[in-house]
């Protein structure tokens, strides 16, 4: 039997979303930002201009500046769509040592699986990104240090979180686009739950869930001001995402500084109503992501648009 | 056979990889040491930096930088008592015996009730204090009230051990081993993972044989012919060897971390630490 919207919304909050009542501070004010769209329809060598031209496209300054680059590595399935794949990631590492950085970082913490090298080399890590494991830090077991949320919209108060990524200038979320079966989309900001360190938390990260996945993505946000998203949508996973899914080909790369602007995006193209995404209302309010805030680079989201199936009760609520 | 010493950080503890010292890697290390080859002083060191990563109030951090006693606490009992002291053990079970997944508080097991959910939802251990349990530390949790058992009489650790059996139970999946504990999703069976089904099977060493018992035996040998994680293998292998099985292994697996080394040099070792 499929589950009702409710039983959704409840699930989805760690059994906890009645007891998510902590008033929201006021979502934070649109941006008029620039989202970089761009047709990319298979892995090929393309991927490392395209994803050069994207980032280009935004002037950011990383010259000197140390970047995580933050893939989303979930299970050991090479056959499927479910992390974020290499060639993508690594044409992100090129980019920004091209752009000048002084050091980049590759740096994940999966929420179940905890043998990360492995994993990442069954994904194909170590076979396209030359020396690896030089480059990678597992988040999980990374040192780390208590951060206070000040404001928060979960119940969260502070999180430990790794010192990889609160010591870098710029962390780029580099999500896959997929379909989830409690949040409705994953994209850039909810791969931030991977920077939630699971040798202090757990496999998974269940607090997440208890203080409520919605607002618990948006605390992790905002925790990081200095963010850029590359999202692959290339090949992305439709149907019973995260990890039950069957891959599908959006052909897309998605990209820019605003991460909600840059989800709210990936939604419209993916046909799912970026309103009723309750995180991103959350960040940004309903109100503010509309077409008319947020400026597109490159392609127009009509002539990318590639709609994703979706598991009931999310197919007939978030439907754009 | 790894060099503890040479991979050992100047507090005495041992990191995952590299890095700074956790309470995981040096508790396994330490265990892999007294089932194969122990070097005194190397023992000594991450004993006493183990030791030093007891809270106030019993449970065991996680590593230095963390203010919280979580998890690990089980692993710390795994340790022959005379080494970690009685005193520190004593105030450690109190610590554990009063985690329990937040699923099995009053509270959720009356807003259950009232919704007309039957779910039973035995009492396992959390990773972290507060949150839901999972297969990883109740495992953990019966292996450490097992060991404490054999020491003393003790009706209430006696209880959460059995509870913690039908918590495992109860969260088998449909393929008859374990995955981090979510055995079903959305009406959908989950798939079991390698080494949450050998930790489980080895927390099951002492329940009494059963058709679940063998089903999960089935899935371990499944997993062992494909699995080519160290961590994986290693875990089957203990799990299997629990139940009396002895493993010949098809493949070699490369260690990636030292934890991944001292769970392989545990699954090979003549007797196994962790067991009581």
């Amino acid at each position: 039997m499929n589950p009702t919207r409710r039983e959704l919304l409840a699930a989805g909050a760690g059994l906890a979303l009645t007891r998510c009542t902590r008033t929201s501070p006021l979502p934070s004010a649109p941006r008029n930002s620039r989202v970089s769209i761009v047709k990319s329809p298979a892995y090929t060598m393309d991927v490392y201009d395209n994803v050069y031209r994207m980032v280009a496209a935004h002037n950011l300054n990383v010259r000197g500046k140390r970047v995580v680059l933050k893939p989303n590595l979930v299970e050991f399935d090479p056959a499927t769509a479910i992390n974020t794949h290499p060639m993508v990631v690594h044409a992100a590492y090129e980019t920004f040592r091209r752009l000048g950085a002084a050091e980049v970082k590759i740096a994940e913490g999966p929420g179940h699986r905890r043998a990360t090298l492995d994993l990442a080399d069954a994904a194909g890590y170590f076979q396209t990104v030359p020396h690896f494991e030089d480059a990678f830090t597992d988040l999980n077991l990374d040192a780390v240090s208590k951060r206070v949320i000040s404001q928060p919209v979960s119940q969260l108060k502070s999180l430990y979180l790794p010192h990889t990524v609160l010591d870098c200038d710029l962390l780029v979320s580099l999500p896959k686009m997929k379909t989830h079966h409690w949040a409705g989309a994953t994209l850039a900001m909810k791969n931030l739950f991977g920077l939630v360190p699971g040798g202090v938390y757990g496999w998974p990260k269940n607090v997440l869930h208890w203080a409520g996945i919605a607002p618990s993505i948006v605390d992790l946000h905002r925790l990081f001001p200095r963010q850029f998203a590359i999202v692959d949508g290339i090949v992305g996973m439709e149907g019973n995402g995260p990890i039950q899914g069957t891959p599908k080909n959006a052909g897309v790369l998605v990209a820019g500084s605003d991460v909600v602007a840059v989800d709210a995006t990936c939604c419209r193209i993916m046909a799912i109503d970026p309103t009723k995404i309750e995180y991103l209302t959350l960040a940004r309010g309903a109100e503010n992501l509309t077409d008319s805030h947020f400026h597109q680079i490159g392609e127009r989201i009509d002539s990318v648009r590639c709609p994703f199936e979706l598991i009931d009760p999310w197919s007939q609520w978030v439907r754009a | 056979m790894t060099d503890w010493k040479n991979i050992q950080n100047g507090d005495g503890g041992w990191a995952y990889n590299k890095g700074c010292s956790w309470t995981e890697p040096t508790a396994f290390v330490l265990l892999a040491q007294s089932a194969t080859e122990v070097d005194g002083r190397s023992f000594a060191a991450g004993l006493k930096f183990l030791r030093s990563m007891q809270r106030w109030d019993g449970g065991w951090s996680p590593q230095p930088g963390v203010a919280e006693s979580t998890w690990v606490t089980a692993l710390a009992l795994l340790l022959p008592e005379d080494a970690i002291g009685s005193v520190r053990v004593t105030r450690a079970l109190q610590w554990l015996e009063n985690q329990t997944g937040r699923e099995s508080s009053w509270t959720e097991r009356l807003q259950r009730r009232l919704a007309g959910n039957k779910d039973p939802s035995p009492e396992g251990w959390p990773w972290f204090p507060g949150a839901a349990a999972w297969v990883i530390p109740t495992s953990l949790g019966i292996l450490a009230f097992e060991r404490a058992l054999a020491r003393r009489r003790n009706s209430v650790l006696r209880a959460r051990v059995e509870e913690g059996r039908n918590f495992l139970f109860y969260r088998m999946c449909a393929d008859g081993g374990w995955n981090h504990g979510a055995n079903r999703a959305l009406g959908r069976d989950g798939d079991s993972y390698p080494e949450t089904t050998g930790i489980a099977l080895a927390a099951l060493h002492r329940a009494p044989k059963s058709p679940q018992i063998e089903r999960a035996k089935d899935a371990a040998r499944r997993h062992l012919a494909t699995c080519r994680t160290a961590e994986g293998i290693a875990w089957l292998r203990i799990g299997l060897q629990a139940h009396g099985e002895r493993v010949r292994l098809e493949y070699e697996p490369q260690p990636r971390t030292t934890q991944d080394a001292a769970l392989l040099a545990i699954a090979s070792a003549p007797s196994n630490p962790l067991l009581s």
